[in-house]
């Protein structure tokens, strides 16, 4: 089979940062479960704090610049999603969800996406299915029903507790892949004819 | 080639001055820019039409109409005329009067506006855009070519029996540009009547302009009007110059970072790069329009906007002064040079009259045909 894209956009801010470290185990474990399964698969990490300027230009000016151009198209033309945004209060960060702004809307559609959140307190994990998962739900995209959230206390001696939802996600994410995504109209290769434009 | 200037008509504070004109001395400024635009040898003057401030230009036939009084050679042209809020058998009574009294030296560009509030004004819904882009113009063609309409669709009240007045100058209806930024109907729209393309790709980068001017091309040729590198495209342009260019990026920097539409955005650098904004040397000047030749084929008029963001009228005259002195007369020479044979010009008033009564010597002699607009089954030209 062929390679398989994986684009994971990560939102954190600190450095070190525990969004990216989420995201890297997240990676690394769909990475593997792909080369169990015998499929090759190549990953391209996002940091959107990496893009922060360009995506409040592109707000402003309704454009990307050329290099964010090509970061959204990696979103857009990956297998798979995986997205991890650090909890600010009670729900995803602004930046990361100028990301999925700035996004075309129909990019993700038909895309399987793995949730991730990371946040000062465990007490918020709702964030994924209150806060992620609704996003993700309108723009089409398929959410794994698994999502991980790290608080600062998973980082600890309790680190090997995430590792089953990790693997589980993991697993529901390849899972997914099989999956065909539709294939999007492009209105420049096949315009609309003009009859069906003036008949409408 | 057709070269030019267009106006937003925005009012707008000047940032280095704290100077804001009020709106009549902005009207009369643009009306000194057309003017001068005339004086020093350029072809098209075109402005904008909007209905909120801070524009100014709501009714655009006043003001054609008085500038075309005090001018004898220039085009004048709008830069959009709103094919959705305005009724169709409006805007077709409007610019054929304006027709009859600048003797032909009116074209048209076609914009669906990009104001939300501005379509409730008008009693239309801005989801609507496009289909009423697409039925108020297929309404209007109707309008000017027909002498007596019978008439009937979605967005109007019908007509029977209507003839719009006066009838177009030498029964020749202005030739009409569709102006489009990202809607590949507006492509598709232009190349199916064998209109004009504008792209107004001045806050754009040249990756998607190119897909929209290709597209249309592309169009062109498939509905028989000819092949896709004879189509007619229209580009926009920015530029701001003094004979040094770093004198023209400290000048123009100001204007830029205070600017409706990018101001507080992606730095000067950044938006020269991804856009046709050009501020620098007069050679800079030649030398980015002419590579715009080079990403979108022959085409067949630019456009610059020079007189936003508060700009002082006498800096804007002063850059027509550059333009009409030291570029144009190099981008003409140099384009007609690079301009293979059978690539054509931008219809005028004349070339469309005497392709008319060519057509009408034809219909004479074979039998009597009747001029329909093209049906989707079979294109003509
Ligand atoms: C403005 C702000 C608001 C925050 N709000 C919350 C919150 O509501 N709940 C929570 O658990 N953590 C909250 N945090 C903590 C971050 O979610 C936590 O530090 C996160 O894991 C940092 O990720 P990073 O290391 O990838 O930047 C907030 C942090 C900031 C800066």
């Amino acid at each position: 089979m062929n390679e398989r894209v994986i684009a994971v956009v990560t939102a954190g801010l600190t450095t070190p940062s525990s969004s990216r470290l989420l995201a890297d185990q997240l990676s690394a474990a769909v990475a593997d479960e792909l080369s169990g399964r015998g499929i090759t698969s190549r990953t391209e990490t996002i940091e959107v704090r990496d893009h922060a300027h360009d995506l409040t230009n592109n707000l402003l000016t309704g454009f990307p610049s050329a290099e964010l151009r090509e970061v959204l198209e990696t979103v857009e033309s990956a297998d798979a999603l995986i997205v991890v945004s650090p909890t600010f209060s009670a729900s995803y960060s602004g930046l990361f969800k100028m990301f999925f702004d700035v996004l075309d809307d129909q990019a993700l559609a038909g895309k399987p996406v793995l949730l991730g959140a990371t946040g000062g307190t465990e007490r918020h994990s709702l964030v994924l299915d209150f806060a992620l998962r609704p996003l993700f739900a309108y723009l089409k995209a398929l959410p794994v029903p698994t999502g991980v959230y790290a608080a600062s206390t998973d980082w600890g001696p309790n680190a090997a507790g995430l590792r089953p939802r990790i693997t589980q996600a993991a697993s529901e994410l390849v899972a997914a892949l099989h999956h065909e995504t539709p294939t999007k109209a492009d209105p420049f290769t096949n315009p609309t004819p003009f009859a069906d434009l003036l008949n409408s | 080639m057709q070269f030019g200037v267009f106006s937003v008509g925005d009012v707008t504070e000047d940032p280095t001055t704290g100077v804001t004109l009020s709106e009549g001395e902005r009207i009369k400024a643009m009306v000194a820019i057309a003017l001068k635009a005339e004086e020093v040898g350029l072809d098209v003057f075109a402005q904008g039409e909007h209905h909120n401030p801070p524009f100014v230009p709501s009714s655009p036939t006043t003001q054609l109409g008085f500038i075309a009084a005090q001018t004898s050679k220039i085009i004048l042209s709008t830069s959009t005329t709103l094919i959705t809020t305005n009724d169709p058998v409006k805007i077709a009574e409007d610019y054929a009067m304006l027709q009859h009294l600048a003797d032909g030296r009116v074209d048209l560009m076609m914009g669906r506006g990009n104001t939300g509030p501005v379509y409730p004004w008008f009693g239309q819904d801005i989801r609507n855009g496009i289909a009423l882009a697409v039925e108020n113009y297929a309404l209007l063609r109707r309008l000017w070519r027909e002498d007596v309409v019978d008439w009937e669709g979605k967005f109007r009240t019908p007509l029977q029996g209507f003839t719009a007045t006066p009838r177009p100058l030498d029964d020749v209806p202005p030739f009409v540009w569709h102006g489009s930024i990202r809607s590949p109907e507006i492509a598709e729209q232009a190349a199916y009547y064998g209109d004009g393309f504008f792209h107004n790709n001045i806050f754009w980068p040249i990756t998607h302009t190119k897909q929209m001017i290709e597209l249309y091309r592309r169009r062109f040729e498939h509905y028989g009007h000819g092949a896709a590198d004879q189509a007619i495209v229209g580009l926009g342009g920015q530029v701001f110059m003094r004979k040094n260019s770093q004198d023209a990026v400290r000048e123009f920097r100001p204007y830029f970072d205070n600017a409706p539409v990018y101001g507080h955005g992606p730095s000067l650098e950044d938006f020269t790069r991804e856009t046709p904004l050009t501020v620098g040397s007069p050679q800079e000047v030649i030398e980015r329009t002419l590579s715009f030749r080079e990403h979108f084929g022959d085409y067949q008029r630019q456009l610059f906007l020079i007189d936003h963001a508060g700009l002082p009228l006498k800096t804007v005259l002063e850059q027509l002064d550059i333009l009409g002195e030291e570029v144009v007369p190099v981008l003409r020479k140099e384009f007609a040079a690079l301009k293979p044979a059978h690539v054509p010009d931008a219809p005028t008033h004349a070339s469309l009259k005497v392709a008319a009564e060519r057509a009408r010597a034809l219909e004479t002699i074979e039998e009597p045909a009747v001029v329909a607009e093209p049906t989707a089954e079979e294109p003509t030209r």
